[in-house]
């Protein structure tokens, strides 16, 4: 534009010039005219060209604008047979994001493999156990989860009566329920579990299986005065304590509870798994009172990642035997201590107390104590060293009719990966029990 | 006989002392090198981790000055809450899906508060194997 004001200019004052009067042109001298003239010259040259990149721009703009305008047309016409293809054929399937499905199913859990001797007796393969556990989980907060736990037995030996028995080693099998649960997350201090609950009654029976457990069996008190799982409701939930991680946990729950023995004549005897379901007369009636009660506190106080404790109280209560006449009461108080990634010790100390017919109040107790070091924490770098963890546990029962027994266990787990252990360990047994012996526990234990 | 309770005694102290002194003196010396900036530290997945001898790398977050962090990270809740019951388990061994899922197991298990549950499957996923 700005050019275009400066040749126009040049121009006018060009035509000036040539309309000066005859008297002034006379003064102009030949070489300023020349000067002048080759000045105009350049300008019309300049002037012709700017004419001539004018048209071609205008050429170009008008080739563009049929271009555009062609293009429009096509694109009118693919948007046309897309619309036209879509009507005429069905909708084909989007490829899914796996993480935003709705559903989703899959099993973990654990198995194991097992070597016993025990003192006196001969040693030998004594387990082999698989313990799928399904999970069903639809959308964000409902979630069904059942364990079953199946064991390889020997089969029956054979008779004179009946040689024909199969007697290979696992044609027997056991094959349990640990637990059915549906899970409800009602709000973010809420769940609400529903079916055959692990009861938190302490910490061990919930996170005790298989592979969690640093030991290949259970503490004598855990198996002896409580009891495993329960049919009935929960509701669970834990409230932050601050920003630094620390919890506290709650659980209250309502489920059948201990109950008499199944079978003729075991009326008077507690089974502490209860009795529910088709029963040994054939009856579907429950073997005892009223539905028991129990609940559990806890408070998890982190240090910082993999420091911290926990502590926690349970109990449970409720009529056991088929007459109501008697009651069943266990508390439990627990505590876990992690002090770094290579240092736990935990444990438990349980009480119960249940009436009885012929014995007034049977008063039972025990406890153990458990640690575990993974001398990766000594930072030898040495390969076999550093996947090894020493154990060590000691555990207590007083039945409440007259047997006491105090085991001593040590051992060690070697990890070949994060979830499959090679456990061994020798139990120490004193016990007035004379059944009661110690014994070499050697297991492969595998978590998936 | 009286020999032979005696010396099963003396292996069973022997054996307990030994043990003993093994975690004592770990514990002790993880306990003097343990350092406050190690709080903030993301899990340990290297190959010298106690529990496994398998190669994961995962994508940590960077640890932020205590004076300024407000909330836990995920990793951070993750290496407080998945070891209080087993080994660690690597974000790279579930796909995001099965984490979810096996979140909301862990979540009732462990009764853990949702907000937190929700700040670990986050850290999972991030770091999942697919």
């Amino acid at each position: 534009m700005k050019t275009n004001l400066r040749l126009f200019g040049l121009v006018i004052a060009g035509c000036m010039m040539a309309a000066v009067p005859t008297h002034v042109s006379a003064t102009v001298s030949d070489a300023d005219f020349n000067a002048l003239k080759e000045l105009v010259q350049q300008m019309n040259g300049k002037l012709q060209s700017l004419e001539q990149t004018n048209q071609l721009a205008q050429q170009t703009i008008q080739q563009l604008q049929q271009q555009l305008s062609e293009t429009k047309e096509i694109a009118t016409n693919a948007e046309q047979k897309s619309i036209e293809a879509a009507q005429a054929q069905p909708q084909s399937r989007q490829p899914i994001d796996e993480a935003t499905v709705n559903h989703n199913f899959m099993i973990l859990g654990d198995a194991e493999f097992q070597y016993t001797k025990s003192a006196g007796q001969h040693g030998g393969f004594v387990q082999a156990d698989f313990a799928p556990i399904f999970l069903y989980r639809g959308g964000d907060n409902i979630l069904f989860e059942v364990g079953f736990d199946t064991a390889l037995q020997n089969g029956s030996a054979p008779t004179p009566s009946d040689p024909t028995v199969n007697h290979d080693a696992g044609s027997s099998t056991s094959f349990d329920l640990s637990f059915a649960q549906l899970d409800y997350v009602m709000n973010d201090y809420m769940t609400l579990c529903a079916g055959d609950l692990l009861l938190p009654l302490g910490t061990y029976t919930q996170r005790g299986a298989g592979w969690l457990n640093k030991m290949p069996d259970d503490p004598l008190a855990v198996d002896a005065l409580i009891p495993g799982s329960g049919i009935g409701a929960e509701l669970q939930g834990a409230f932050p304590l601050g920003d630094s991680g620390k919890l506290l946990n709650y659980a209250v729950y309502a489920v059948n509870g201990p109950s008499s023995m199944d079978g003729t004549g075991s009326a008077n005897q507690l089974d502490l798994g209860g009795n529910v379901g088709i029963r040994s007369d054939g009856t579907t009636a429950n073997l005892h009172g009223n539905p028991t009660g129990g609940a559990r506190f806890g408070v998890f106080l982190p240090f910082k990642p993999h420091y911290d404790l926990e502590l926690g109280i349970s109990g449970q209560t409720g009529e056991w035997d088929d007459a109501g006449n008697h009651l069943y009461t266990a508390g439990v108080f627990d505590a876990t201590l992690h002090l770094g990634p290579s240092f736990e010790a935990k444990g438990e100390y349980i009480v119960s107390r249940y009436g009885s017919d012929d014995m007034g109040n049977i008063h039972q107790q025990g406890w153990f104590a458990q640690a575990g070091y993974k001398l990766a924490g000594l930072n030898l770098e040495l390969p076999v060293i550093n996947n090894t963890e020493l154990v060590g546990r000691i555990d207590s029962l007083h039945d409440g009719m007259g047997t006491s027994t105090q085991r001593y266990t040590a051992g060690f787990i070697y990890y070949f990966t994060n979830t499959l252990l090679f456990e061994g360990d020798y139990e120490f047994l004193h016990s007035n029990d004379p059944s009661q012996v110690g014994q070499l526990i050697m297991q492969l234990s595998y978590g998936f | 006989m009286n020999a032979s309770k005696q010396l099963k005694t003396l292996i069973r102290t022997t054996f307990a002392t030994l043990a003993s002194l093994v975690m004592i003196g770990g514990l002790a010396s993880n306990l003097y090198s343990a350092e406050p900036s190690a709080a903030a530290s993301p899990p340990n997945t290297d190959t010298s981790s106690p529990t496994n001898s398998l190669a994961v790398v995962t994508k940590a977050p960077e640890a932020q000055p205590a004076a300024v962090r407000k909330q836990l990270t995920g990793a951070e809740l993750y290496s407080m809450h998945c070891n209080r019951c087993h080994p660690e388990r690597y974000p790279t061994e579930r796909t995001a899906a099965q984490w979810k899922t096996i979140m909301l197991h862990m979540q009732v298990r462990a009764n853990i508060p949702v907000g937190q549950s929700k700040l670990i499957l986050q850290y999972l996923q991030d770091n999942s194997g697919r």
